[in-house]
């Protein structure tokens, strides 16, 4: 049962809270920590509230954009620097849970959740987290491994706006709407005279956590973005991909769809 | 574990109540206020009859803590009617046959809300997006996205004979 | 397609004599203005002062013997009030119709030594808030020890299942008999003369009605010995009268107020937390409210049964079938409740609407670990018409017969005898497929749109 709510008005007020109460929780839209508090077994006692934290803005300084975690997704959706993840927001629940589901608290998702984690791991984006230590920046794929413990706080989520053309999106659903993953693909991949360079994969669905297809991704180095190539990439997906089976779709399903929807996330079809 | 005294602006009035910690909207609303129109489906934010407005927009009110609401005021479906006369999106669902249980019916209304308030002229896309966080096992949908469009409509009629008679 | 006349009066003119006045017509709901107003008073709509919370410890074992049950932790927890177990349950059974003499009684209100289903409620915990009654309940600590467990219908029935209801049988004695059981003419003959003998299985999952209101009752003491029950069952008599057995109260001492139901679909007939929450009332003095969890309401609320149906059938090269014979099983999961209720009317549903002069059925109410299935939508009937017009379907392409033609060449007409020995009387398929085929833009041939429900010309 809930002891407290704490709403601090500072990082480090927050960081007490959270120092105090050994089971407290990080409380940022809510979506995920409510209805665990509601389901009765959380051991959740206390939670400690983002929502005066001032982590809501969102900054674009030329193509290096700073998005604070606590940043709803409906306002990114609004916001004209983000258009690029425009249909990865629009993909994630239904408008009414945009208004409170935050970046930040997509981080922490088990997949097949956490659709805008996987954007950032193909964004190679940079944490910044702040514990009684100060601010560090974490790499994206180092906190998608180890986490960041339960004394810090994720502040705010900074990448680089992919170039025009070098973006590319898609989740493959049970429905049109409001429904988790059956694979989800982030896939950036620039070009530099005509070829592929750093391309970077991150997959949903394939895996508690976004991975990065790494295999796939080398196999991209320097190839023209076609379809030749882009099939050749599709076959080795599996390599760094371990779907699993739950309600939506099981393992065998998950592995056998997710090379036709690479193709179709860089294609449309 | 004490409670606390929090205040809320809802349906343009300042109410005050006494509540434990992380009481949220939907249990305040329905416990302390007396304002049940909001449903408990799932207390989970995936069944959407919980919906209401808080400054406008659609928040599941059974994942949102009273304590983190702060002076942002909150709209639920008891403040729609003036008085007696029916809001259009009420006329249309009795009209269009969009509620039978009738479970769904505020989430959906106030969901409706919040979009007309955003787009005045909404497609039928535009609706389906808008209630696609509302979960209706009776009606098949079909029913209440013509209601609301039905009920846009009318709204920009009224909207515009307005502004024709200043 | 063409524009839905109200009333279609060109079919049956004979005996057309109705006044309507209603049907027809657009009638505003009665209740629409309190739902669309938040008017409407659902059970939970309201609070009662030192009102209880009841929240259930469950089974997380399919099948177990209860070793063991500890409450010291529950009861620590601040706000804890009473645990209710078998024990405090004046009459231990829920036999849903056992007023219209279905017995035997094989569910307890609470086991008592051990559990059938994953979810099963074993000990009911009582709170003065509904956070401290959740917390309490999972603080529960319950020793089982396994015993073998069942999950499909024919594995239950094979010599060597491991039987898991006291009356020791895997499924319900009908009479004497282990199924429902049709026999009208002689299949065997039947499907020796036929030109085609064509055999199909068909399987359905458990259908969970997920209403978006989920099972709840919230019971209040009156000051002078009743009892008031606020309940969103579909069933208000059912929960009346099974409550009063349960407890051993006159009836009279029960008053059940309801039919504002948030979606039943059928999932809102059985009688699972209105005893209990009596019960609580009952010892305690206070309002108690029993309200299914989203998460109990989609695990372990009945659901629609699975069915697995076998269909075999006789047909001649001219579309007539000659022979049916269905072997179908429901799987009741582990308590009776309705189902041996809508197996009863599965089998007499067969062979669907069509006059066959061979029908065999066996149709068997089968008891396995699974979560207890119940009533919804068309209970009994509707998946075993997904398997009969799927057959169907199979059998007009395997014919090349077009499957309108072909159903309007089998249906019932008047004064044939059903399976069941019943007689026809007021059938329309043949007329509703003609008026479908109009609405479709589809033309039938001559004779078949001269066909008719009230004779055998054309067949």
């Amino acid at each position: 049962m809930l002891r407290a709510i704490d709403v601090p008005q500072t990082a480090a007020q927050a960081l007490n809270s959270l120092a105090r109460a050994r089971d407290a929780a990080v409380l940022a839209g809510g979506t995920t920590v409510m209805p665990r508090v509601q389901a009765g077994d959380s051991g959740i006692g206390a939670l400690v509230s983002l929502g005066r934290l001032k982590l809501d803005r969102i900054e674009a300084k030329g193509e290096r954009i700073t998005i604070g975690a606590a940043t709803t997704l409906a306002a990114m959706a609004e916001h004209k620097a983000l258009g690029f993840l425009g249909g990865a927001i629009e993909s994630v629940g239904s408008p009414t849970l945009r208004n409170l589901a935050t970046i930040g608290g997509n981080l922490f998702m088990k997949q097949p959740y956490g659709d805008l984690a996987v954007c950032l791991l193909a964004l190679d984006a940079a944490l910044t987290v702040v514990s009684k230590k100060g601010a560090r920046k974490i790499p994206i794929a180092a906190f998608l491994a180890k986490g960041i413990g339960r004394d810090a706080i994720v502040t705010a989520i900074g990448f680089t706006r992919p170039a025009k053309g070098s973006w590319f999106y898609r989740k493959a659903m049970r429905r049109a709407q409001n429904s988790a993953a059956i694979v989800a693909i982030a896939a950036h991949l620039p070009q530099a005279k005509g070829r592929i360079d750093d391309a970077r994969i991150a997959l949903g669905g394939c895996g508690e956590r976004p991975v990065r297809a790494a295999a796939a991704e080398q196999a991209l180095q320097g190839a023209r973005l076609d379809a030749a190539s882009i099939a050749a990439a599709a076959a080795l997906l599996a390599k760094d991909a371990e779907p699993f089976t739950d309600a939506y779709a099981s393992a065998w399903y998950r592995a056998r769809v997710l090379p036709v929807h690479f193709r179709r996330a860089v294609f449309g079809e | 574990m004490s409670s606390s005294v929090v205040t809320l602006n809802v349906n343009g009035e300042s109410r005050e109540f006494l509540c434990r910690p992380g009481t949220t909207l939907l249990d305040a609303l329905r416990d302390s206020l007396s304002l049940t129109a909001a449903k408990k489906g799932c207390a989970q934010g995936s069944c959407g009859t919980c919906t209401v407005l808080v400054e406008g927009r659609a928040v599941f009110a059974c994942l949102v803590p009273v304590e983190t609401i702060g002076s942002r005021p909150v709209e639920t479906l008891e403040g729609l009617a003036a008085g007696e006369a029916l809001h259009p999106l009420q006329a249309a669902f009795i009209e269009g046959f969009a509620t039978q249980c009738g479970f769904c019916t505020s989430g959906m209304i106030l969901a409706a809300k919040a979009l007309l308030r955003a787009s005045p002229d909404p497609t039928r896309a535009d609706v389906v997006r808008a209630i696609s966080g509302n979960v209706c096992r009776c009606t098949g949908y079909e029913a209440i996205v013509d209601a609301i469009l039905m009920a846009a409509a009318r709204l920009r009629k009224t909207a515009t004979r307005k502004r024709a008679a200043e | 397609m063409q524009d839905l006349e109200k009333i279609d009066t060109r079919f049956f003119s004979a005996e057309r004599e109705a006044h309507l006045d209603v049907v027809g017509e657009t009638v505003p709901r009665v209740d629409a203005r309190s739902h669309v107003t938040g008017k409407t008073q659902f059970y939970e709509d309201m609070t009662l002062p030192g009102m209880l919370h009841l929240k259930m410890a469950r089974s997380t074992r399919h099948h177990a013997l209860i070793r063991k049950i500890d409450l010291k932790a529950a009861e620590k927890v601040p706000g804890f009030v009473r645990a209710l177990t078998h024990k405090d349950v004046p009459n231990n059974w829920y036999t849903i119709l056992r007023l219209i003499g279905v017995e035997p009684n094989d569910e307890p209100v609470l086991p008592e030594d051990r559990v059938l289903f994953a979810g099963e409620q074993i000990v009911a915990i009582l709170a003065d808030t509904a956070a401290a009654a959740g917390e309490a309940a999972s603080k529960v600590k319950i020793e089982y020890k396994d015993l073998p467990a069942v999950f499909d219908v024919e594995e239950a029935l094979k010599p060597g299942a491991p039987i898991i209801k006291p009356h020791g049988k895997n499924y319900f004695v009908y009479e004497g008999h282990h199924c429902r059981r049709i026999r009208f003419g002689d299949v065997e003959k039947g499907f020796a003369s036929a030109d085609h003998v064509i055999e199909h299985r068909y399987q359905s999952a458990p259908i969970e009605h997920a209403p978006t209101e989920t099972t709840g009752c919230i019971v209040k003491p009156e000051g002078n010995g009743r009892f008031t029950i606020h309940s969103n069952t579909q069933a208000c008599y059912f929960t009346l009268d099974n409550a009063a057995l349960i407890l051993g109260l006159p009836f009279n001492k029960l008053r059940v107020v309801g039919g504002t139901v948030g979606g039943g679909f059928g999932g809102k007939v059985d009688v699972i937390v209105e005893p209990i929450a009596i019960l609580a009332a009952m010892l305690t003095g206070r309002p108690v409210k029993y309200a299914y969890s989203r998460e109990e309401e989609m695990q372990v609320s009945s659901p629609r049964a699975a069915e697995r149906i076998t269909i075999k059938d006789g047909v001649m090269k001219d579309g007539r079938i000659v022979a049916r014979k269905v072997t179908l099983y429901v799987d009741a999961g582990a308590y009776s409740r309705h189902s041996p209720y809508g197996t009863t009317k599965a089998a007499a549903h067969m062979p669907g609407p069509y006059s066959i002069p061979n029908v065999w059925v066996d149709a068997h109410c089968v008891y396995t670990n699974r979560t207890p299935s119940s009533a919804m939508r068309g209970f009994g009937v509707t998946i075993g018409d997904f398997a009969l017009e799927s057959q169907m379907d199979r059998i007009a392409r395997f014919l090349k017969m077009d499957p309108v033609e072909f159903r309007m060449l089998n249906a019932y007409r008047d004064g044939d005898t059903k399976a069941h020995r019943k007689k026809a009387e007021g059938c329309a398929l043949v007329e509703v497929m003609q008026k479908a085929a109009e609405m479709t833009g589809r033309t039938l041939p001559e004779r078949f749109r001269k066909m008719s429900s009230l004779s055998r010309e054309g067949i």
